[in-house]
């Protein structure tokens, strides 16, 4: 007869064991790498709709690189969060301080199933969530064009977090229940803008890791997509940017097309705050793109605020 | 009697009242007891003001309205005025409070909010300079104005 004290000793044993299989990081294999030719001036969009520069571009002065710099990817900023204070990482060609030692296939791991190259899993604040819904060619495309941008020296200090969060493993369970390819939303008619609307929204532009809530793992409330949410910066709050979303209510399509390219929104108001680095990078985009990204959010389920 | 002297208190209690309440806005903020308006106040209605000028403007800009260059001359009267009265109305002990947007940055880079204003002047001098008559002719002067919207709000304003 086994002791109730043994099968306990067991259960424990086997759970740990599971527990460990189950948030071991899987990176891909060198087979699932499509046959494409990375093209870096496709990169380049990727890059802004992306919005690589806003994290992990270094700080100036204290304030967030301008102009030129935004293609100085020595990191360092500083984000601020309940979890603690994650500190953003090099990605300049530097060979030591940087990824210029990365194969395309690290890349990869790091940009869609954040898994670092010496097998470690990365924080979401790396919103690798949103990146793992864009297509792989893009991802190779943009390796080609981070290729071609200056090496920086440095590497930032590793993250101040509180416990548990200091915990790396634990994100592999977390991925089970939060990261995937699939879209977020399913559209019934396939419209090209919105299609490609999507793609940008959901996947490059990562715009649902500020606009939508999370609950209290911390993962996106899909059912409550861009209806806004409390600012993971500091106070107030990130606008719903659903077509019920009282701010933009009554804006038009070409309104938030313009509102991308410009700054201005229709009462010629501006555009302030954490979205300001955002627009920017969205005005590196073509025209119809902005489109692309206005016609989406016309089509996605109104969420009331 | 009775009701005389009481209707005589609640007068002169209404009295009393009437000349307390004065205008809502300042009384629970001035420091003094002068009813001068609350710069906070003043300067929330000045760049309200200069929206309403952008916006029939923006929209000839954009090809959505035709052009109409009186209009346009009108706008750039009001963004001169509010540029040559906003400097005032920031004074020290205005920083919050009404639910203000002026960043703290005004205060600390009190030089570079000047700077910004100037550059707001200057270019709208410059597109009253040049009184567009067509779109063609006011893009290029125009277009510029709206760049110093943004640049100033960028570095001075805060979004709740």
């Amino acid at each position: 007869m086994i002791s109730a004290a043994r099968l306990i000793i067991a259960v424990l044993f086997f759970g740990a064991l599971a527990a460990w299989w189950v948030t071991e990081p899987r990176p891909l294999d060198p087979e699932d790498l499509p046959d494409h030719l990375a093209d870096a001036s496709a990169g380049e969009l990727v890059f802004w709709a992306g919005g690589c520069a806003s994290c992990h571009a270094s700080p100036v002065d204290g304030n967030r690189a301008k102009d030129d710099d935004k293609l100085l990817l020595g990191g360092g900023l500083e984000l601020d969060t309940p979890y603690g204070v994650f500190r953003v990482p090099n990605i300049s060609s530097h060979e030591d301080d940087g990824i210029g030692r990365w194969s395309t296939l690290e890349f990869i791991n790091a940009m869609q199933l954040g898994i670092s190259p010496d097998k470690r899993h990365y924080y979401p604040s790396f919103p690798y969530t949103s990146y793992a819904k864009m297509a792989v060619e893009d991802i190779m495309d943009l390796r080609a064009y981070l290729r071609t941008l200056p090496a920086v020296s440095g590497k930032p200090a590793e993250h101040s977090l509180g416990f548990p969060w200091t915990l790396r493993r634990g994100i592999g369970a977390w991925k089970f229940r939060y990261l995937s390819n699939d879209p977020v939303l399913l559209f019934e008619a396939s419209d090209g803008a919105v299609k490609r609307g999507q793609e940008l929204v959901e996947g490059m532009g990562h715009c649902g890791e500020c606009h939508t809530p999370r609950d209290i793992f911390g993962g996106v409330k899909k059912n409550r997509w861009l209806a806004g949410a409390p600012n993971p910066e500091g106070s107030g709050s990130i606008p719903n940017i659903t077509p019920a979303g009282e701010n933009t209510v009554d804006w038009s399509a070409s309104d938030i097309a313009y509102y991308l390219e410009s700054g201005f929104t229709p009462e010629y108001d501006t555009v302030g705050g954490s979205m300001v680095a955002v627009q920017e990078n969205m005005a590196m985009l073509p025209k119809a793109d902005r489109e692309a990204i206005a016609a989406y959010l016309k089509a996605i389920p109104a969420v009331q605020d | 009697m009775y009701v005389a002297r009481n209707l005589s208190l609640v007068i002169a209690a209404l009295v009393l009242l009437g000349a307390c309440s004065g205008k809502s806005e300042n009384s629970v903020v001035a420091e003094d007891d002068e009813p001068q308006e609350d710069p906070r106040h003043e300067r929330h209605e000045l760049m309200e003001g200069v929206g309403k000028a952008a916006k029939p403007v923006g929209k000839m800009l954009k090809g959505e309205i035709d052009y109409d260059a009186e209009v346009v001359m009108t706008s750039l009267q009001t963004w001169h005025d509010a540029s040559t009265d906003l400097g005032e109305l920031f004074p020290v002990g205005s920083e919050t409070g009404m639910d203000t947007e002026a960043a703290p940055a005004i205060w600390e880079d009190r030089p570079g909010f000047e700077a910004a204003i100037t550059e707001f002047r200057k270019s709208v001098e410059a597109a009253m300079a040049a009184a567009p008559t067509t779109l063609e002719a006011a893009k290029p002067v125009v277009g510029p104005v709206f760049q110093t919207c943004k640049g100033c709000h960028d570095s001075y304003r805060i979004e709740d």
